[in-house]
């Protein structure tokens, strides 16, 4: 109990510090952006945008990237990296998608993914601290490599398929709405990222762990001398991106209905720039779940938009590029005039 | 003064829109974006050219993250049926992962064809090459001009996908029935560089080796780069799979021996051709046959 004070008397001086303005700001500034792009969408493509059906379908086709992104946003808050999660995932799908086939009974083969991700974040965490590999960048570049290969190894770089219902009801299944057609429904999706981004928001903010997350992220040194366990915090971090790249997998397992092993590849950038447009900081310490959740929102609105636009997904690369560093730059321009005043 | 020029702009937006509204609105979802390469932008061409003569809208797009971006085609699918497209023409990025999207679409009525590789929907034709039979085809020109018992090596494709699989089956089998010696067989993913640096180890391991069997142009342009590293170019026959230009082009050189083209626009035209059959409700066989024929020196020409 005594850390857990420590720990929230570094937390609130930050917050301190910040007016309300630009904490609505840095808080809420991006939600502007969201629904300035849904405004325009909705002006652009009048006849789909908005329709029942294309807002399911963005609600189901943000659902990887949200996962991901939860996972890595908790990482960067400690001013440290996850490469690996795509690869994770697609681990954590080929091996469920394994052992749903060998008949393992359902409530268990929904575990295996969460499992598997969290296990490969603690060696991620591990290699970290106990090995004190100098950047988490090396220690998950390794596993980004190494973990899909396994996943090729495991299944000879082919697909399994026919996974059982049961174990895909998380990640295709509707909930019907009582009014608005055949398309109003609410994705059980839906249902899984409100529980994990409200779970995270409230573990931040209220658990003393994840104030002492927030801790490492501001100052290391400080924090260790607060008498915060560093490594024992790092290493759970690290299994909880491994955690959300899991359940990320069960998702797609759900959607796609079989495991393959060219999931994700080149998923984890997705997800860090989602967490950078929501405004973390990539030097830790900062960084709101709602920020994450609207640069997902961004990225995910883009490329609908786009696509419904039929234009060359050259420009989405190209634009969600350039928002990329406009959101730093904006999110720069904020904290100097935040240190003048 | 804003809000009138939005609602302005939007007015014509939608008053540009109602005008296109007669014709049949179809989907063509390739494996990658036209701009990636030739094959695809031949299927472009021969799904554009088609949709001309029938009087269709024919939209043509390809995965943003290219070959193996399933959760991006997944995407695009879902964008192209909320827009309500009447048929779909579709190259899968994933022989299964595409499934559930393609059930919701046809539970919508869409009519779909698969072109260049089948799923795993049942009662869905696929309009492409057979890969095994084309593939054989390339591989008895090998046994047809080396010496039986010679030493030679096959490149396959992505093995998770069908025409990485056929293709190999048809060289492997085709091969090893003429009596040859199959040394090597790698896979270097469809991809130049990863060919010349397989062909490049496989030559080290194998310096007796007299033909190669690539399962794609851009593997076969790698080993002739290989080749010519090593200086066994004229040593080492190499056959190609595709009928790319530059396949073409390394034909006429005397580079490569020949290349077993397929017929991408046909895949393109008849795919189209084929979901507006089942509009009207006539029935494809299972497997509409694209076709495929031999790159040679003498007709390289008309590939370039």
């Amino acid at each position: 109990m005594a850390q857990a004070s420590k720990g929230t008397a570094i937390a609130p001086q930050n917050e301190f510090q910040r007016s309300l303005r630009s904490r609505l700001l840095e808080d809420y500034g991006i939600l502007l952006v969201v629904l300035t792009m849904c405004i325009v969408l909705a002006i652009l493509q009048p006849d789909y945008f908005l329709s029942a059906q294309n807002v399911t379908n963005i609600v189901r086709q943000v659902g990887m990237n949200a996962l991901l992104a939860l996972g890595l946003y908790i990482v960067i808050v400690t001013a440290g990296i996850d490469l690996s999660v795509g690869s994770v995932m697609a681990l954590s799908i080929m091996l469920l998608a394994m052992v749903d086939k060998a008949g393992l009974p359902w409530p268990l083969v929904l575990l295996v993914g969460p499992a598997v991700g969290t296990s490969i974040g603690i060696i991620n965490g591990l290699g970290l601290t106990l090995l004190r590999l100098p950047h988490p960048f090396i220690m998950t570049l390794g596993t980004l490599n190494a973990v899909r290969g396994l996943c090729n190894l495991v299944s000879g770089g082919q697909p399994i398929s026919g996974i059982s219902d049961e174990v895909r009801f998380i990640g295709i299944a509707d909930i019907p709405l009582p009014f608005g057609g055949e398309f109003a429904v609410i994705p059980v999706s839906a249902i899984l990222l409100l529980v994990c981004y409200a779970g995270v928001a409230w573990f931040m903010k209220k658990v003393s762990l994840g104030r002492h997350i927030f801790a490492i992220g501001g100052n290391p040194q400080a924090a260790r001398v607060a008498g915060i366990n560093v490594n024992g915090v790092l290493v759970f971090v690290y299994a909880a991106s491994g955690f959300f790249a899991g359940l990320a997998a069960l998702l797609m397992a759900g959607r796609t209905g079989s495991g393959y092993p060219n999931l994700g590849i080149g998923a984890e950038l997705d997800a860090i720039a989602a967490v950078i447009i929501g405004g973390a900081s990539f030097f830790g310490g900062r960084g709101s779940v709602v920020g994450v959740f609207a640069g997902v929102l961004v990225m995910g609105l883009l490329r609908n938009g786009l696509n419904l636009m039929n234009i060359s997904a050259f420009w989405q690369q190209t634009l969600i590029g350039v928002i990329i560093i406009f959101a730093v730059w904006i999110d720069v321009l904020r904290r100097n005039s935040g240190q003048r005043k | 003064m804003k809000l009138k020029s939005l609602l302005l702009a939007s007015g014509i937006l939608m008053a540009s829109t109602v005008g296109a509204f007669a014709a049949d609105k179809y989907a063509v979802i390739m494996g990658n974006m036209p701009s990636a390469n030739q094959f695809w932008a031949k299927v472009e061409q021969g799904a554009m050219a088609k949709a001309a003569e029938l009087g269709v809208e024919v939209t043509v797009l390809g995965s943003p993250g290219g070959e193996s971006d399933v959760t991006g085609q997944i995407a695009l699918v879902e964008d192209q049926l909320s827009k309500g497209i009447k048929g779909l023409v579709l190259a899968p990025a994933d022989f299964s992962a595409l499934n559930p999207t393609i059930e919701k679409a046809l539970k919508q009525g869409v009519k779909i064809v698969y072109i260049d590789r089948p799923g795993e929907v049942k009662d869905i034709s696929y309009v492409g090459t057979m890969n095994e039979p084309a593939a054989a085809m390339g591989a008895q020109y090998i046994c047809d001009n080396i010496p039986k018992g010679s030493e030679v090596a096959i490149l396959q494709g992505v093995m998770s996908i069908a025409p990485g699989r056929d293709r190999f089956k048809g060289s492997h089998d085709t091969l090893t029935a003429c009596g040859m010696n199959i040394v090597a067989e790698q896979t270097a993913e469809w991809d130049n560089a990863k060919g010349q640096a397989v062909t490049e180890n496989i030559l080290t391991a194998h310096p007796n080796i007299k033909a190669l069997f690539a399962s794609n142009d851009n593997m076969a342009m790698g080993a002739i780069e290989a080749l010519k590293g090593a200086k066994m170019l004229d040593k080492v026959m190499v056959v190609g799979f595709d009928g790319n230009p530059e396949a073409a082009e390394a034909i006429l050189k005397g580079e490569m021996a020949i290349s077993v083209a397929q017929r991408p626009a046909n895949m393109g035209s008849i795919g189209v051709e084929s979901v507006s059959k089942l509009i009207k409700g006539e029935t494809l066989p299972a497997v509409v046959d694209t076709g495929a024929e031999l790159v040679t020196k003498e007709n390289a020409d008309k590939f370039k």
